[in-house]
Parts: structure tokens; sequence; C-alpha cells
């Protein structure tokens, strides 16, 4: 009982996993993305719908990371080309997706209807995919010029064109891997973890995705250890049973991960935990770059 | 680009007038609707047939008109709830949530006096409908200053936080309405328990007077924001809070103060629904579907650029599209959701149109010196500090 509801949280975990990846190195070179739930259901929606009709897995995992590829490209020309505010564009990209994806799934509300992807060791093959991105990530990001460069453009980013970097080109790099990890990560949800389409689908994981890499500092190990949690708190609502039998219905128990997200929201926001750990913060986040 | 002995380019702009952010505001619904198109194309629906369906029975028809302007009501409060906390730089996202809170408070007056087992229930409407509505706005209210408490206190952010108080609101209500719940009609079904006739808010000729919140909110919030120092207040705090408290405005208590004020407002939109709209009078089994409806309040809120007055007319165009697009997908076998999708198409549109509220397009004689640049890198670098 207990086993198969861990790795099931594991599979949840590497669907948070790979969201907030995306949104690290995304806000890492200094763009900030609040629109990863629209381009969540985006890939969620077309990967169902690509791959139900195709009958192809393949198909519609490509589908989905290509369409949040095409997202994180169109949030990079908003934020970074014409300069608008990026939660402005964010918000843009979370309520297109919304929108477009709720009118675009109904025809195909239930579920998928294909024989289940194989797992190894009883979890899908991409939790291991997770973890060995998570661990190339974090190697990038502190080991290689690349990372370094990145993380420059996301700190001071006239420091860092001044060195030669080209920070415009770093940061639409970074947004369309945001887009691309985004768009796989709803791909992973709607094929694999949760394979019924059903209106507005994603249910808040990206908005608690953005939490997580809040949470993370911005550094990727924490964020997978972040992700596994959140994976064993979803789970855990959706099973109550496990810890309390009778207690409170059913639904109340589903608020449980949304009423953790922003008590640990509230947790990193503190005077005490800014003062400690706040620095990793990239500086220059959110704000647009301007070559002077 | 050269043309000529000219350059063309674009130049910031610092200030916009009424008149050039109507412009283009007003373009970018235009071609949003056309780029719209595309959908009804692609499902092999003629756009003019599309559009004339949609606004033909929006209207045209007494029945749909009737519905558009109920629609109405409810954007527009919603929009309201919006645009205060965004002229303070906050980002309201959980009208969703607002609402729900606000219809569960104004049924529970009416659970509280019995109303849901006795439904021909003997009360004075002059009492009740008041308490009704009062306790509405205060849970709407004390449910959106969570988020505008800790946006104060820890700078924690508000669109993550409005958006986890969207679900929880949800499930609460699921909670309260299915399965047993205390709020659930008797006779089953998963919804809540009707309204009894008793409290059924009055109508002028087809019109809860609901109305009057909207017609009495636009004149006070553009009065707010036009001559009134704490509209001032809010203003500057939006434009730079740090500035906002050199210029000796008290901020600290600024996020709840706007979220109280919005989510009081989102409160009134939740009776409205509820309990005074025509052939609803209760919380319904698809109660997501209307409480996402609360996000047009968003791009009404943007398209109007934060001004309620302006946002009337785009709220009643959107409950129009809203109602019209609900009536059009049936007759013209479009899938459920035309509405929201044309909310998304229109959002991701102005999105791109913004840039041209800070960016005019300008012709310059070759050799003229531009400003230097580093002025307007000061001018962008102003922190909102609505992250993290």
């Amino acid at each position: 009982m207990l086993l198969p509801f861990f790795l099931r949280s594991l599979e949840a975990a590497m669907i948070f996993t790979f969201a907030g990846l995306g949104e690290l190195v995304n806000q890492r070179s200094g763009v900030l993305n609040v629109g990863i739930e629209g381009m969540m259901l985006f890939g969620a929606t077309v990967g169902f719908i690509v791959a139900q009709s195709s009958g192809s897995y393949v198909a519609g995992f490509l589908a989905g990371a290509a369409v949040g590829l095409l997202l994180g490209l169109l949030h990079a020309f908003f934020s970074i080309t014409l300069r608008v505010d990026q939660v402005v564009s964010g918000m843009g990209i979370w309520i297109f997706g919304f929108g477009v994806t709720t009118y675009l799934g109904a025809p195909h509300a239930g579920p998928l209807g294909m024989e289940r992807l194989q797992t190894l060791f009883g979890i899908s093959p991409f939790v291991y995919v997770a973890v060995a991105l998570t661990l190339v990530t974090w190697f990038v990001l502190q080991r290689t010029s690349l990372g370094l460069a990145l993380r420059a453009a996301g700190e001071t980013p006239a420091v860092a064109e001044v060195s030669g970097i080209n920070v415009t080109r770093l940061r639409y790099l970074a947004t369309a891997f945001g887009g691309l990890m985004g768009g796989f990560a709803g791909a992973l949800y709607a094929l694999y973890y949760n394979p019924v389409w059903n209106y507005n689908f994603i249910m808040g994981w990206g908005f608690i995705s953005l939490a997580l890499v809040f949470f993370s500092m911005w550094n990727p190990v924490v964020l997978f250890g972040g992700a596994v949690l959140f994976g064993l708190l979803w789970q855990l609502s959706l099973n109550p049973e496990l810890l309390a039998v009778g207690v409170l219905s059913r639904y109340l128990w589903r608020t449980t991960p949304f009423i953790a997200t922003m008590l640990i929201l509230v947790v990193i926001s503190t005077g005490w935990f800014r003062r400690r750990w706040g620095a990793a913060r990239p500086q220059a986040l959110g704000q647009p770059y301007i070559k002077e | 680009m050269k043309v000529g002995s000219r350059r063309i380019g674009f130049v910031r702009r610092d200030t916009i007038s009424g008149w050039q952010a109507f412009l283009i505001s007003t373009v970018s619904v235009i071609v949003g609707l056309i780029v719209f198109s595309l959908v009804f194309v692609v499902s092999d629906v003629s756009p003019l047939t599309a559009y004339r369906e949609i606004f033909g029975y929006a209207f045209l028809s007494p029945s749909g008109f009737r519905l558009v302007l109920n629609r109405f009501i409810f954007l527009a409060l919603c929009t309201f709830a919006f645009l205060i906390p965004y002229r303070a730089g906050l980002w309201n996202i959980g009208m969703t949530g607002q609402v729900y809170m606000g219809g569960l408070a104004a049924y529970g007056v009416v659970y509280l006096l019995g109303g849901k087992t006795n439904p021909n229930l003997e009360v004075s409407a002059w009492l009740v409908l008041p308490a009704m509505i009062a306790a509405a706005a205060a849970a709407g209210a004390l449910w959106a200053a969570i988020a505008g408490f800790l946006k104060d206190r820890w700078d924690v952010n508000e669109i993550v936080v409005t958006m986890m108080l969207n679900f929880v609101g949800s499930f609460i209500v699921s909670h309260m309405t299915k399965e047993g719940g205390p709020f659930m009609n008797r006779g089953g079904g998963s919804e809540g328990f009707p309204l009894p006739t008793s409290l059924r808010a009055p109508v002028f000729a087809d019109i809860p007077f609901t109305a009057l919140f909207v017609a009495v909110l636009a004149v006070a919030l553009h009065l707010l924001f036009t001559r009134s120092s704490l509209g001032f207040q809010i203003r500057a705090f939006g434009m730079s809070p740090r500035a906002a408290q050199y210029a000796g405005i008290r901020t600290h208590r600024m996020g709840l103060l706007v979220f109280l004020l919005g989510g009081a407002i989102a409160g009134l939109a939740a009776y409205h629904q509820f309990a005074a709209v025509p052939g609803v009078y209760k919380i319904p089994r698809d109660y997501e579907i209307v409480g996402d409806t609360a996000f047009f309040g968003i791009i009404c809120g943007l398209i109007a650029q934060g001004n309620a007055l302006a946002s009337l007319p785009v709220a009643l165009l959107f409950a129009a599209a809203s109602i019209g697009g609900r009536a059009a997908q049936g007759k013209l076998h479009l899938a459920f959701g035309l509405d929201f999708a044309l909310m998304g198409v229109l959002m991701i549109v102005l999105v791109g149109f913004q840039f041209l509220y800070r960016y005019r397009l300008a012709f310059r004689a070759v050799g003229v010196e531009t400003p230097p640049a580093g002025a307007e890198a000061a001018a962008e670098a102003r922190g909102r500090g609505s992250e993290a």
C-alpha cells in the first residue's frame, strides 16, 4: 500500500521537476515566467490530442514539447524584444493557455484510450530522466562557462554584455528552454500521470512549480527535493485514508497542497529566511535589459 | 530603418493621452477579433456568420440580451475587483476564489435562518438581503485580504497566493455543496440548496437591482482614482512602492487595503451571480465554470488600462461574447469554451499591443541627436517588486 503510494508520488514529482527546472533556468537568465501554467495546459492538451489522433506517444510528447517551445519563444519575444512587463506577458500566456485549451480539448474530454506507457522498476522511466536532468542542470549552471554566462545575464546583464556575452540571445535561449520544459511537463501529465482530459486539468501545477522555484533558492537539487515533497503532498491529498480515516471530507483534503504552497512561500519570504538564503535570487530578475 | 534622409524607429514615450490609449485598446480588440476568426475558419464556419450569430444573439434577441446584462454586471464587478489592486501594481487573479467565498457566505446567512429546509421561508427581505450582501462582501474581502496581508508583511508573491486561494476556495465549495455537504440541495444533485422565493433579489424590468452596484461603484472608483488623495496614493504606490514611501505615503498597509476593497467587490459579484440572477438562485453544480468566468475581469481591466469607467464597455463586449459564444457553439456545432478561447486570444494580442503603450513609431531626420539612453534605462529599472 505504501510503496505504490510513494512511487506514484515520485511520478508526480517528476512533472514538478521538469516544469520547475525550465522555470529555474528561465529565471536564472533574468526572465520571470508566471505563465508556466498556460504552457503546461497547452503541452498537455496538444500532446493529448496529437497522441490520441495519431496513436503515437512519441508524436504526443514531441507536439507537447514543441508547443511549449513556441510559447517560450513568444514570451521571450514579448518580454525581451518588445520589453513588455514580464508579469503582463506571463499572465497573458496563462490566460491564452487556459482559454484556448478549454476550447481545443473539450471535444476530446475523457480518457486517452491508449495502452499505458511502460514503467521501469515500477515507475515511469522519466523519473530517472528528471533526476539526471536535475544534476545536469546543476552542473551546467555551476560548472560551465555557459552556466556562468547565463547567471551573469540574470544578475548584472550590463556587465555580462561588456564581457562579451550576448544577453539577449542567452535570455531567448533560457526562455525557450523554460517553455519547452513546461510543455513537456504538461504532456507528461496528460499522457502518463493523469491521462484523462478534463476542464482545466493541470490544476495549478504550473503555479505550484513557480512557487517551487522560489522555494529552491534557484538551486536545481533543492528544487528536486521540493518537487518530491509536493509529489508526496499531492498524493496524500488524494489518499487521505493513509493518514487518517474519516476525518474531513475528501474535498477538504484536496486543499492541502495549495495551502502548503502558500505556507512555503510565506516561510521563504520571511526576513529570517531572506537574510540567511535570500542572496540567491537573480538580481535582474523581472527587469528587461536595454542595451546602452 | 532608414528611408531616404529619415530614420524610422520606435521611440519610448513617457506619457500617453487618454485618446491614444483608447485608440490602442480599440485597435487591439479589433485585431484580436480578426485573429480569432482563424478559429472559425479552421472549424469551417464563416467568421462573419459566426460573429453575426454571437453578437446577434447577444444584442438583438431579448432573451439573449437579458442574459448579457446579467453577465455584464458580474464581469464589471469582477473587473473592479481586479483593477483596484492593479492600480497599486498588484495582481489579483483570485476573483474566482473570492466569488466562491462570497457565494458561500451569502447562502450561509440563508442557511442560518433555516432557508435550506424551508423553501417557503417567511422572513423580511428588507433585513435578510442586506445581511446576505454584507456577508458576501465581507467574505470576499477577507479571502482576498490573505494575499494583501502576506504581500505587505513579507512581500509574498500575490499571483501565486491568489491562485492557490482559488483552488482552496473551489474545493471548499465542493465540500459544502456536494456529497452530503451542509449546503447540498436536499433533492441531491450535487449543487447548493435553492434560495427561498421570498429572498430573491428585486428585479426591475428584468434587471436585478445589483446593476446599481455597478453604476455606483463605477462612479465611485472613477472619483477615487481621479479626485481623492487615497486614489493618488494607490496609484503612486503602483508606479513605485519605494518612491511612494519617500513621498510620505503610508505604504505598509497598501496591499491589505486594495485587496480588501477588491475582494469585497468580488463578493458583491458572487451575491449577484448566485442570488440575484433570475433563473439561477443557487450555487450550481458547474460553479467552476461560473467562477472561472471571473478571469474575464483581468482582461477587461487591462484593456481599460485600469480605468473603471472605460472598463464598462469592455465588460459589456465580453459579456456579449461570453453569452453569444455559448449560444453560437450549439448552433454552429463548435466545441464548448468558445468564449474562453476568445478571452485567451484577445489576451495574447493585447499583450503584444502593450508595446505600443510605451513606444511610438517615429520618423526622424538622420543626424539628429537622440536623448541619451541612460535615462530610459533608469526609468525601466524602477522595481515593481512583485516577484518572489
